[in-house]
């Protein structure tokens, strides 16, 4: 009888598939193959149904009814189109399936749409067992091959202009037409025009279009706000006199200078005559300045051995104090020193390989802890891992003992860069942590079932894991098997649950901190901590792959029915500790002291307090959340 | 009372001793665990049931077929699906649904007709007396799409303005197709209303039918 139902609903599915292209040119068995294995799910309207974060797609989607968006993400564009609409009987991913690649396109629901979906397996059999199918997946492809090898052509030029840095001239940096108002201008419409422009900076120009005058967003509170200023009355009785003004053909360099010098957020850029060409901000230069970064990474990539490479470490760290004191945030600045860590973690492992002979040998370097979820700061220790497949008919011994002293030789030259080694030897060069894919589904495994304390820290380390080199599809599948071992096992993560709680944020009911015994507050472990653990053990509930602690509570929410705002709050709480944890390291480095977590709530400014405070609240609402959750 | 009667002495009338086979089913079923109706959209199977009946008519008609089609963590799966003529074999017809529904919490459109139907059938046939979790869309859809159609409405028009079609209209599992399908929306927008569980889903058809007897 079941049966029956199946096959009804499998002949609606073929029915609305032969429709489609490719579907219609497919052989019966294929086509009968997709139908049987397709199932429905709904995506509302302004969800993500794929991102880039969710990294390799574990499905392939046909949408049934409704509007899919795919948007261009990340810094190059790939294809020629920056988004594209997707209707009924077409499919996605393609490329990113077949490669087994995270996907660069975001696909969004831009109406209330219902997809198909088959696994990336079912996708792959498909691939092989019809013809058909893999014939329109590849023309899929090589169109796109075909576009970005078209688009890296201008992105090459738009590069080597880039390169020009910060003497790049000041015409060239100019984004809009300016904003200019006459000086006998009301305030108020002014002000309405700055508005529905989205400007922090007007413009006070004379008939001849020379600037006399900038009104700033930062002048609204002082000089309108609470001088309680008559909006009737004219901008010109408002404005900063004189504003700062450079030629067009001056420097970004010489831009920087003036607004360090005079302490100005915005320039207004003249021409010949004196006329105004446009507003430069301070975010306009900033962003050129990211190219410094890539110059470091140049220097690791190009690095012929460890020396070197320590030179480049010691870069990475100046420039992460560099943007510290410049006020950039958590969340970027932890990717920058993830980024630029991995490289030169990669490059440590590429000097390596020269002196060892892994030849065929099919292996990825893992990081756990914090390098594994791209959370780093500046003093963190190594946390690393191999795991490799043993080929057939091949003893695993003599490959494990090559592969442990290359990851020696990696860990001593990480040590020279300034990674201290593991004082929990948590690294590759261990045997223990030196396993094939089975041994350490084999170890997870063992945790899973008995979760006894020592399980239980373990888990909320190696769970973060990670490949930073080498065949990342082995983290893939071991990553989709403990989601899949861990889904099923509510037990564990109870135990999990109960763990996390273990630590409750320090908020004192008289007092706003509670604080140990020397005054001051551990931001790891009473701190970010607290946050992370959560969102780990959301991520497994839910099957994200991310092992980042932002993206996990991102994803995660979307199925536990926690609004967007909600999540933005937790994630800046946790973003806010960890910020504080670069700046507290920041400080005693400077002074030389121990770079440890601590901070002292007193000696914060009350701004920061609150903040801290709120953050904690946010920790205690997560906290709340899985208490309810695992009725603990 | 005259219809309570009537049912009761039919039932009686009508009531062979149960197979050994179906009685195993039933036994089967019985010792199933409860849901858990406080777990996530996400971490619940419901089933959506659906009957086929010779009329509207509560007192005079019968139930002709029946339909179960799993909402698996927000995924309809054709291989998760039950249909069934009752024909002359009623009892397997029924124990057949009470295996693949097993005690997961039952989407309805319309509970007034096709739990009644269907408990009134589980109770001539098998002697049962399920205690189920009914989540009638009925009430939930104008409740979480008061911006598509605002009161109670036909399962045509919540089909139309889904614009969500199937492979034949009235047919048990042909319209338990298009339930399943508006019960995944309606998830997503329970969601989104902090009904996250079955009993959140319950609650909120419970204050729904409170509003719509005040208005």
């Amino acid at each position: 009888m079941t049966a029956i139902a199946a096959d009804l609903l499998v002949g609606a599915s073929t029915d609305f598939l032969r429709n489609f292209s490719p579907f219609n040119r497919m052989e019966p068995e294929a086509l009968a193959f997709v139908a049987e294995r397709a199932v429905l799910a709904f995506h509302p309207r302004g969800s993500d149904i794929l991102t880039t974060e969710m990294g390799v797609p574990r499905h392939f989607y046909i949408v049934q009814r409704g509007k899919v968006q795919a948007r261009q993400t990340g810094a190059t564009a790939v294809t020629e189109y920056a988004s594209l609409s997707l209707g009924p009987g077409e499919c996605f991913p393609i490329g990113a399936i077949s490669a087994q690649r995270p996907s660069t396109n975001a696909y969004v629901a831009v109406e209330d749409s219902f997809c198909f979906q088959i696994t990336d397996e079912e996708f792959l059999q498909l691939m092989q067992m019809s013809p058909v199918f893999h014939l329109f997946c590849t023309q899929y492809i090589a169109s796109l091959l075909n576009q970005s090898r078209q688009q890296l052509q201008t992105t090459f030029s738009q590069r080597a202009a880039e390169q020009q840095t910060m003497t790049t001239p000041l015409g060239q940096l100019i984004k809009r037409e300016p904003v200019c108002v006459g000086p006998y201008t009301p305030t108020r419409a002014a002000l309405e025009q700055m508005n529905a422009e989205h400007i922090g900076c007007m413009v006070v120009v004379d008939d001849e279009k020379h600037p006399v005058g900038v009104l700033t967003q930062s002048d609204l509170l002082p000089r309108v706000i609470l001088a309680g200023f008559d909006l009737e009355r004219p901008i010109g009785e408002l404005m900063t006199a004189n504003p700062h003004q450079l030629a067009a053909t001056a420097s970004a360099y010489d831009a920087a200078l003036e607004m360090a010098t005079h302490g100005v957020r915005h320039l207004l850029v003249v021409d010949a005559e004196g006329r105004i060409k446009g507003v430069v901000s301070e975010r306009d230069l900033f962003s050129l300045q990211r190219i410094s970064l890539r110059q470091i990474r140049a220097g690791i990539e190009n690095a012929a051995d460890v020396g070197a490479l320590k030179r480049a470490s010691k870069d990475i760290r100046q420039l992460a104090l560099n943007l510290i004191a410049q006020g950039i945030g958590a969340e970027q600045l932890t990717q920058f020193i993830s980024a630029l860590n991995d490289a030169l973690t990669r490059r440590v492992i590429q000097l390596a390989l020269e002196r060892h002979d892994l030849v065929g040998i099919d292996f990825g370097w893992m990081s756990f802890g914090s390098e594994g979820r791209h959370e780093q700061t500046l003093s963190t220790d190594q946390d690393n891992g191999i795991i490799w497949r043993c080929p057939e008919m091949e003893a695993a011994e003599p490959i494990r003992q090559r592969l442990i002293a290359f990851a020696r030789d990696v860990n001593a030259g990480l040590a020279g860069c300034g990674f201290p080694l593991c004082k929990g030897n948590i690294m590759a060069g261990n045997p223990e942590l030196c396993l094939t894919l089975d041994e350490w589904r084999s170890r997870f495994g063992s945790w899973i079932r008995e979760p006894v304390p020592e399980a239980l820290l373990n888990a909320s380390i190696f769970f973060d894991f990670r490949v930073l080199y080498g065949n990342e599809r082995l983290g893939d599948q071991l990553r989709a098997w403990l989601n899949k071992i861990v889904k099923g096992n509510s037990a564990f993560l109870r135990m999990m649950a109960g763990n996390a709680l273990q630590v409750a944020p320090p908020l004192g009911r008289l007092r706003d901190f509670v604080v140990e015994d020397d005054g001051t507050i551990d931001l790891k472990k009473s701190g970010a901590r607290l946050f992370v653990d959560v969102a780990r053990i959301l991520a497994l509930r839910t099957g994200v792959d991310s092992s980042s602690t932002a993206q996990r509570l991102r994803q995660a929410s979307v199925k536990m029915g926690v609004t967007a705002d909600e999540v933005a709050a937790i994630i800046d709480g946790f973003h806010f500790v960890q910020l504080l944890r670069l700046r507290a390291q920041h400080l005693e480095s400077e002074h030389d002291g121990q770079t440890d977590n601590r901070v002292d709530p007193d000696s914060l400014n009350e701004l920061d307090r609150r903040i801290l405070k709120e953050s904690f609240r946010q920790a205690r609402k997560l906290q709340l959340r899985l208490k309810l959750d695992y009725q603990l | 009372m005259n219809n309570w009667l009537s049912r009761l002495l039919t039932s009686s009338a009508s009531s062979e001793p149960l197979s050994e086979q179906a009685r195993r089913t039933l036994a089967q079923w019985a010792a199933l665990p409860d849901a858990d109706l406080g777990r996530a959209h996400f971490e619940t199977r419901y089933v959506v049931i659906n009957t086929e009946a010779s009329g509207l008519d509560l007192d005079k008609d019968r139930v002709l077929a029946v339909s179960a089609v799993g909402v698996d963590g927000g995924i309809v799966a054709p291989q998760d699906s039950y249909y069934a003529v009752l024909g002359e074999q009623p009892v397997s017809a029924l124990t057949g649904l009470l295996q693949a529904a097993g005690k997961a919490p039952l989407v309805v459109f319309n509970s007034a007709f096709n739990r009644t139907m269907l408990e009134r059938a589980l109770e001539e046939h098998l002697g049962l007396n399920a205690d189920w979790l009914w989540i009638d869309l009925y009430f939930i859809l104008p409740a979480l799409f008061p911006e598509r159609i605002e009161r109670p409405a036909r399962l045509a028009d919540w089909m139309s303005s889904f614009g969500i079609e199937t492979f034949q209209r009235h047919h048990a599992l042909g319209d338990g197709w298009a339930i399943a399908q508006l019960f995944l929306a309606a998830q997503a927008r329970a969601l989104a209303q902090s009904a996250l569980s079955p009993r959140g889903l319950a609650e909120l058809e419970r204050s729904y039918r409170q509003y719509r007897r005040k208005v």
